[in-house]
């Protein structure tokens, strides 16, 4: 039955591509298939709740294809259709380009390979279609004829392709010492083995992930390239909600496959540090879209801290933050491609009156960002209330900070909901298609805050309760964050020149190489003492 | 066969990884760039071929029917490194035939294979 989840958007992606996008036949098509594939991963993620499913492909030993869902894997699939039903609803009404079909072509060939890296229990077969979804991320994101981007584009694919090779020489070690590749078998046999054979692999999978994932030493290309204001809308919002996913996906399978030596603490203090460093560099940003961009990597930061903590409720906090942030950052990234198209800007103090000029808009993009920075009754509040709790003093203290972070970063954000509209004259007329989707995930954003417990038992099969009286004290402490942040972003960082210049940092494809090496040796150095 | 002996083919796969890593820190043009990736690649796959004839000293190619083969299996090569590495070869065939041809185009358009000048022209 997984094969389905795989096949149906490539199947999808060969009609548009034969029958072409012209037709709005052919778009209602993918919206009922794409409705399809959510009803079907919402069974998945009920039935993954008793029991494993496992379909093989070729034959039934371990040297056919395995497909394996898991309950997490099928959170992963449950998001990744979910967006992409999102997607297709909200570019329903585009009018119609020339190459439409081929980036729809190419859009559902990524969904199809997002599905397949979740669903894929052979170590090989995710090496391949890691490759698939960056090659497909790069062309979508230079899609844009008239202003694409192709030098950051460049820079993406070959650090991703010197980045792989790490992977699959870590691979190689693997089969050598355990003979497989089926996920599972490789687990079992790790788990009996001396952790002195395990170093090497280890350390050169977690650096080709970790550099996939952006953690602190690669922090900056991402967002010049994924989600580079030129690239479309959509892809931007798909970079952002699901491509930033998988590689959280395969850092917390790897963790679990190395449990005997995986250095939990090592990833807890890149995860603070990427988490701050990712918060400073948003709050320097002067485009809406870059402000999002540098914030993906400051909350993937906050994730890895709360799924490197081995503690459980912070594990669940980590992984109920992964589902809560493809939400607000999708609304957010959405959003903003209406907003910057409306204004015909990007820039965040030129963008003023939102709120009167989209309404429907302005409150999901305001339920979106009291998500993310973690007001009380929303969804960020759950995750982060769990993240942080039972931790040691230290660990709080950071997470109180990355929050303080995210809440500077967005009170700069949210200045564009108010003031008055440099645009005089008649509001657009708000496209409905384009409003549902937004609407929708707004309203999710709220919805699995006040329903967080249940949302987390559905999902993460894990029974927790949120105490009253603590959970009045976080929001006490998030008014008050955030009374000090808008304090402090009004009469400190407004138009603070410095702060500027360093958000313009960059760094060359060279030194992310070396950054690479760099970040190979000393993980080698802290695990063998 | 002195030092080009199979059994060195590891050392000399890793020697390469690392020299091509060098020379991708170092070198200032981006042809040369992608010729160290493709460098990187090809050393990974002699790694991974390394891997079929492991601990085999007269490995036999696992392509040919013959009941003889069947007897000694020991003998016979590891054909999973061989399957995958042919993908991995593809797969990198693809890439780098897209990163040349995004090359191309930004080379039409600054005419300059200099990574520092190209990350001027584009404004960063």
């Amino acid at each position: 039955m997984l094969t389905f989840f795989v096949i149906i958007p490539i199947l999808l992606a060969v009609l548009i591509f034969t029958f072409s996008a012209k037709t709005k036949a052919i778009k209602i098509i993918a919206i009922v298939f794409q409705s399809a594939l959510f009803a079907a991963s919402l069974y998945l993620v009920g039935i993954t709740r008793e029991a494993d499913v496992v379909t093989f492909v070729g034959s039934d030993d371990l040297l056919g294809i395995v497909l394996r869902a898991n309950s997490l894997s099928a959170i992963f699939v449950l998001l990744t259709t979910f967006i992409f039903l999102a997607v297709s609803i909200y570019s329903y009404s585009y009018r119609d380009e020339r190459d439409a079909r081929t980036f729809w072509f190419l859009m559902f060939l990524l969904e199809a390979s997002f599905i397949g890296l979740f669903l894929s229990g052979d170590l090989f077969n995710i090496f391949v279609l890691i490759e698939v979804s960056t090659l497909v991320t790069v062309i979508l994101t230079m899609y844009d004829r008239k202003n694409r981007n192709i030098f950051h584009g460049k820079v993406f694919l070959l650090t991703n392709l010197v980045s792989i090779q790490f992977y699959l020489l870590g691979l190689g070690y693997i089969y050598r010492i355990t003979g497989a590749l089926d996920v599972e078998r490789v687990g079992e046999v790790l788990a009996t083995l001396d952790d002195r054979n395990l170093l090497l692999p280890y350390v050169l999978i977690m650096t080709s992930i970790a550099f996939k994932n952006t953690l602190i030493p690669f922090f900056s290309w991402t967002p010049k390239v994924r989600i580079y204001p030129k690239s479309p809308t959509v892809v931007a919002a798909v970079m952002s909600g699901l491509q930033a996913k998988t590689s959280l996906y395969l850092f917390i399978r790897f963790q679990e496959m190395f449990a005997p030596i995986a250095a939990y603490e090592i990833f807890l203090a890149i995860g603070i540090v990427t988490g701050i460093f990712g918060a400073v560099m948003a709050i320097c940003q002067k485009d809406i879209k870059m402000i999002l961009a540098y914030h993906t990597i400051s909350q993937i930061g906050l994730i890895t801290v709360g799924i490197s903590l081995t503690n459980g409720l912070s594990h669940v906090g980590g992984l109920y933050h992964i589902v809560s942030h493809a939400m607000f950052k999708t609304t957010l990234f959405l959003s903003a491609g209406i907003i910057s198209h409306s204004y015909g800007t990007s820039n965040v103090y030129e963008i003023r009156g939102v709120m009167k000029r989209m309404p429907v808009i302005g409150i999901a993009t305001l339920a979106a960002v009291l998500g993310i920075t973690g007001a009380p009754f929303f969804i960020g509040s759950v995750s982060k209330y769990f993240i942080s709790y039972e931790v040691t003093p230290l660990i709080m203290a950071v997470t109180v900070a990355l929050s303080f972070g995210t809440i500077i970063s967005f009170i700069k954000f949210s200045s564009i909901f108010f003031g008055h509209s440099v645009l005089e004259g008649s509001t657009p007329k708000a496209e409905l298609c384009k409003t549902i989707p937004i609407a929708i995930m707004g309203a999710i954003c709220f919805v699995g805050g006040i329903f967080g417990t249940q949302l987390i038992y559905f999902l993460l099969r894990y029974n927790v309760e949120i105490q009253w009286w603590s959970y009045v004290q976080k929001s006490l402490i998030f008014l008050a964050s955030a009374g000090v942040g808008y304090l402090l972003y009004n009469y400190v960082i407004k138009g603070n020149a410095a702060l500027a210049r360093f958000g313009e940092m960059n760094f060359s494809f060279r030194s992310i190489c070396a950054s690479m090496g760099v970040f190979m040796a000393l993980l080698l150095l802290l695990m063998g003492r | 066969m002195g030092i080009f002996n199979v059994e060195n083919i590891e050392i000399f796969s890793l020697i390469l990884f690392f020299i091509s890593f060098f020379g991708l820190i170092t070198s200032k043009n981006v042809i040369k760039s992608i010729i160290f990736v493709m460098l990187i690649q090809t050393s990974v796959i002699m790694f991974w071929l390394k891997l079929g004839i492991e601990g085999n000293p007269t490995p036999i190619p696992p392509i040919i029917y013959d009941p003889v083969l069947l007897e000694n299996i020991e003998y016979i090569a590891d054909p999973l490194p061989q399957a995958l590495t042919l993908t991995a070869i593809i797969i990198g065939f693809a890439v780098i035939a897209i990163v040349i041809t995004m090359f191309n185009t930004l080379d039409r358009q600054y005419g300059t294979a200099d990574w520092k000048k190209l990350e001027e022209a584009e404004g960063n």
